[in-house]
């Protein structure tokens, strides 16, 4: 069965989250060579350019610059269109806020069974079994979607991204739709980057790093900050930070401050009192690193570093560096 | 009394009040009873939603509650600090009198307009040699033409040093004892009536208790409640419904004691495991749970019985009696399962034990309580 | 301004989990249902509008079972909301925000609204699609993550931001739009006392979800809590790089957490 994947590009290049979607998309379609992507908007043919390096061997494209300051809805009937195009009985995307918004039109325009924050999708007997987290990450349901046409957006960090090999694909452009005019009324007039040292906030972030007494001084605490930059991760920090005034309250995760429970959470030189455990016990995965190999943290951990964490973390930090790169 | 459930409106009231002690009052209680600061935009935020004078009727601007949906509402405040709690309800312990011994013009001439405003009154009763004693008290009301002119000392007057309105008695005549006693509606304005300053106590420290000195202090005829004489029962009937929401609220908390020992108890190890697994603790955790459940049940029996119509001063005289010993037991054992960390300031369990002392003192000292109770008792046997 | 307020149902955060004896959903015994985050930003940046924009209504619609659906109504209703829309419909059809987004259109479709406002997700299942499919069935765009909504009177378009991945945006849309909003960016207000009461009394237009409607494409297999921990899994290491490397090497193949 073919899948068609949707590219999300910024400044021409795809994101991770949709290079994120090539690995799931080959086994749904049972071998890449069911893989079909597809790129809208002014960056179209670049982005369709980065598929080919992905594996991908044809790409679909509608290349009207419009597409990129209109509602997802306008992106969403070129996606129909293009599925249909492709014969694809499936559209994937990044579960980015243009994903999710994407696979919700498709529900109804392309009459789709449609899940999002999917961390496990496989064929089944008639249909799609895919596994999300719900409850802010505190339960897993799986769900069985019925077809015939189904739309998924993964869920963003909870899929490898494959290595880029050289290839060029095969570029078809899909005619202009008629799109009706009232899905271009609405219209983006700015975009503005995401200010530099500003990373996801602690409610919303896949990853969260915190840093706890352990760090010994404010300074220092920029060891925690960078090593959450480097996976984009949100920064926390325990209670004896804050009442320290090493940090903002704000970014204080436990009982009397934030409860978090994110794809992964590094406690960076945190002991772990049950005041801090209740704000991040519920996370998916947890790694700590500390010194004192009896302290409380490595109970409620699934990985424990025992070690001087200003050896370990820049170790870390650059290890990430390194691997993310490549 | 068969379904114990409570209605859907119930179940909002309940939410409301929790959701406003659990985020705006919760987060300042330590600070306030540590710096023993009055919190006015707690207390004003209080106010705009409809949960300060819970007793007067809708058609004064009040909330027009019945004793059980005040407990629900009670409990849920004191849960997150007794002291606050104790400040947002006086108001309608200083209105009760009013509601039952006014006149409908006065009623609406009192009522209306301090409802309508974010203020506080006091209910002003104990005097310095007579609490328990009230039918003691000697506080004078001489009468002079159409006004009364009151002189004396109340004491121990909650929200004293902030209040526009007092609900005062005073004899007439000390020779008549109780009989001499009439009640007045005194608004702070009037000369001569100087609250003290803020006393320093163990708990409730949120909340403002003083004396306040009538210094001849004129009040018009027209502002007395009742016939001369009627005050003592109109001050006995007001705490006989009054009684049964302290109950609720010494009924918060302890369960606020028991969440705090219960959490606790099951992440603090000892001997390689919770402490909770340790026979010692459940024992006590089973016993403050017991004790946590019957406050919760003999409190909402005399409030509903009351709002059935009944006098229910036996039920509410053992509900307060009950619920505020609780109180006191449950937050004790709340301190010794958390050990020396419960000993300290930055945890919260010792802020629960002194707050809990002052249930079973004030709107009556258990002691009387337990002479109400055998004589309601008695009655039965006579 | 016509303003409609789409709501859900969810458990309170604080509920605790537990699975249903089929092992297919959340068992719903003792979970007490109530108006989510997101939502209550959603009704609150109504009754914002509404108190701005002379003229304007709020209608608040939902869909799902009783008792939990005129609840969430009744609160609504003692925040400000002028009307309220129960669109009556199963527990497993309301969860899926496809059917639910039928369900509430075909309401909508009689008396289009210019502005519908959703919260960006559930606070349960988190799907954030109804608004996109309720857009769609609609005929009108969808725009969510939303923050700061304003309605300039002068240009007759509203002016908002979006808080994206890419960063921050900036859109102007007129009427009609469907408006998802991120959450607590607006301080939702807390509904007084009397307000309550009376909401107590309030009508709610009840309508039954169609049940031609009522096929999902999506069922519920398996709800699943995660394995209470066991202690943590020490690595091993020579050097801090290995110690690096290894971490780095789990986490992307064994925890599937990719960095």
């Amino acid at each position: 069965m073919t899948v068609l994947v949707v590219g999300e590009t910024v400044d021409g290049h795809l994101v991770a989250a949709t290079r994120e979607t090539v690995s799931v998309a080959r086994s749904l379609a049972g071998g890449p060579g069911g893989v079909v992507g597809f790129a809208a908007g002014a960056h179209a043919r670049a982005g369709a350019g980065e598929f080919g390096r992905l594996g991908i061997s044809r790409v679909l494209v509608a290349e009207e610059g419009r597409l990129d300051r209109a509602p997802v809805a306008a992106t969403a009937h070129a996606v129909a269109l293009a599925a249909d195009a492709a014969g694809a009985d499936t559209v994937l995307v990044g579960g980015t806020t243009f994903g999710r918004d994407l696979v919700g039109r498709l529900s109804v325009r392309w009459k789709a069974a449609v899940s999002s924050g999917v961390t496990e999708a496989t064929r089944v007997e008639g249909g799609i079994r895919v596994r999300r987290p719900v409850f802010g990450g505190r339960a897993t349901e799986t769900r069985r979607l019925t077809g015939p046409h189904f739309a998924l957006a993964l869920r963003p960090h909870a899929f490898p991204i494959p290595e880029e090999t050289p290839g060029t694909p095969q570029i078809d452009t899909i005619p202009p739709a008629n799109l009706p005019e009232t899905l271009f009324a609405p219209q983006r007039t700015a975009l503005e980057g995401a200010s530099a040292g500003q990373g996801p906030s602690l409610g919303d972030a896949s990853i969260v790093v915190s840093g706890g007494r352990g760090v010994r001084t404010a300074e220092d605490f920029r060891l925690v900050e960078e090593l959450a930059a480097s996976l984009d991760a949100a920064v926390g920090a325990s209670r004896a930070v804050t009442d320290a005034g090493w940090r903002p309250a704000s970014l204080q995760v436990g009982q009397t401050g934030r409860s978090v429970s994110p794809q992964l959470y590094i406690a960076v030189g945190i002991s772990g009192a049950i005041q801090h455990l209740v704000g991040m016990v519920s996370s998916r995965v947890i790694v700590a690193i500390n010194s004192d190999s009896s302290a409380p943290i490595f109970r409620v951990a699934d990985y424990g570093i025992v070690g001087d964490l200003f050896q370990i973390v820049p170790a870390l930090t650059a290890e990430i560096r390194r691997a993310r790169a490549t | 009394m068969p379904d114990f459930s409570l209605s859907p409106e119930q179940e909002s009231l309940r939410d409301l009040a929790r959701k406003f002690a659990r985020t705006e009052m919760a987060p300042h209680a330590a600070e306030c009873d540590k710096n023993a600061r009055f919190p006015e935009e707690i207390y004003r935020k209080a106010f705009d939603l409809g949960l300060m004078n819970l007793n007067v009727p809708a058609e004064y601007g009040g909330s027009g509650l019945g004793v059980f949906d005040q407990c629900l509402i009670v409990e849920e405040l004191a849960y997150a600090c007794g002291g606050m709690t104790t400040s947002v309800i006086a108001n309608c312990l200083a209105l009760e009198p009013i509601l039952l011994g006014g006149s409908p013009e006065q009623k609406q001439r009192f009522l209306a307009p301090f409802c309508a405003e974010y203020q506080f009154a006091s209910f002003c009763l104990t005097e310095p040699s007579s609490g328990s004693d009230a039918g003691g008290l000697r506080t004078r009301a001489r009468r002079d033409g159409d006004h009364y002119v009151l002189d004396g000392e109340k004491c121990f007057i909650t929200n004293g040093p902030h209040a526009s309105l007092y609900t005062v008695f005073a004899t007439i005549d000390p020779a008549l004892k109780h009989k001499g006693i009439t009640a007045f509606v005194v608004p702070r304005s009037t000369p001569g009536v100087a609250p003290g300053k803020d006393e320093d106590k163990m708990g409730h420290r949120a909340s403002s208790t003083s004396t306040v000195r009538f210094d001849q202090v004129r009040v018009p005829v027209a502002d007395r409640l009742g016939a001369e004489g009627d005050g003592f029962s109109i001050a006995m009937r007001t705490l006989d419904q009054t009684r049964t929401p302290i109950g609720a609220l010494a009924t918060g908390i302890a369960q606020a004691a028991l969440d705090h020992a219960a959490g606790y108890s099951l992440k603090r190890q000892t001997f390689g495991k919770p402490i909770a697994e340790h026979q010692a603790i459940q024992i006590k955790l089973a016993n403050m749970a017991q004790a946590v459940h019957a406050a919760r049940l003999l409190t909402w029996h005399a409030a509903w019985k009351i709002d059935h119509g009944s006098k229910g001063t036996l039920e509410s005289s053992i509900a307060k009696c009950f619920a505020s010993d609780a109180a006191l037991h449950v937050a004790d054992e709340a301190i010794q399962t958390f050990g020396g960390y419960g000993y300290m300031k930055e945890y919260p369990v010792e802020k629960l034990l002194r707050d809990a002392k002052l249930t079973q003192i004030y709107e009556g000292a258990n002691e009387i309580q337990r002479t109400v109770i055998a004589r309601e008792l008695l009655r039965a046997y006579a | 301004m016509e303003i409609a307020v789409c709501v859900k149902p969810v458990p309170e955060s604080e509920t605790r989990l537990r699975v249903a004896p089929d092992g297919r959903t959340l068992d719903p015994e003792g979970v007490k249902f109530v108006l989510g985050g997101y939502d209550e930003s959603a009704v609150e940046q109504a009754l914002l509008l509404k108190e701005t924009v002379p003229g304007s209504t709020v209608h608040v619609l939902t869909c799902g079972p009783s008792p939990r659906a005129e609840e969430v109504l009744r609160a609504s209703i003692a925040l400000g909301c002028d009307r309220a829309t129960w669109v009556e419909a199963t527990a497993p059809l309301a969860a899926d925000p496809v059917r639910a987004a039928v369900a509430i259109a075909a309401v909508l479709r009689s008396a289009p609204p210019g502005l519908v406002l959703c919260g960006k997700q559930a606070g349960d299942d988190e799907a954030g699609l109804f608004a996109g499919a309720l857009g769609e069935l609609l005929g009108v765009p969808d725009l969510g993550y939303v923050v700061d909504l304003r309605w300039d009177a002068t240009t007759q378009r509203f002016r908002f931001q979006r808080v994206t991945e890419a960063g921050l945006e900036r859109w102007e849309a007129p009427l009609p739009v469907v408006i998802g909003l991120q959450q607590a960016w607006n301080d939702p207000r807390t509904a007084k006392l009397p307000n309550i009461l009376k909401s107590r009394k309030a009508p709610i237009a009840k309508f039954p979800a169609d049940p031609a409607a009522s096929t999902s494409q999506s069922v519920p297999e398996k709800f699943e809590l995660p394995a209470p921990r066991n202690g943590a899994r020490m690595i091993e290491y020579k050097t801090p790089q290995e110690a690096a490397q290894t971490l780095v090497r789990i986490l992307r193949e064994e925890a599937k957490v990719f960095p």
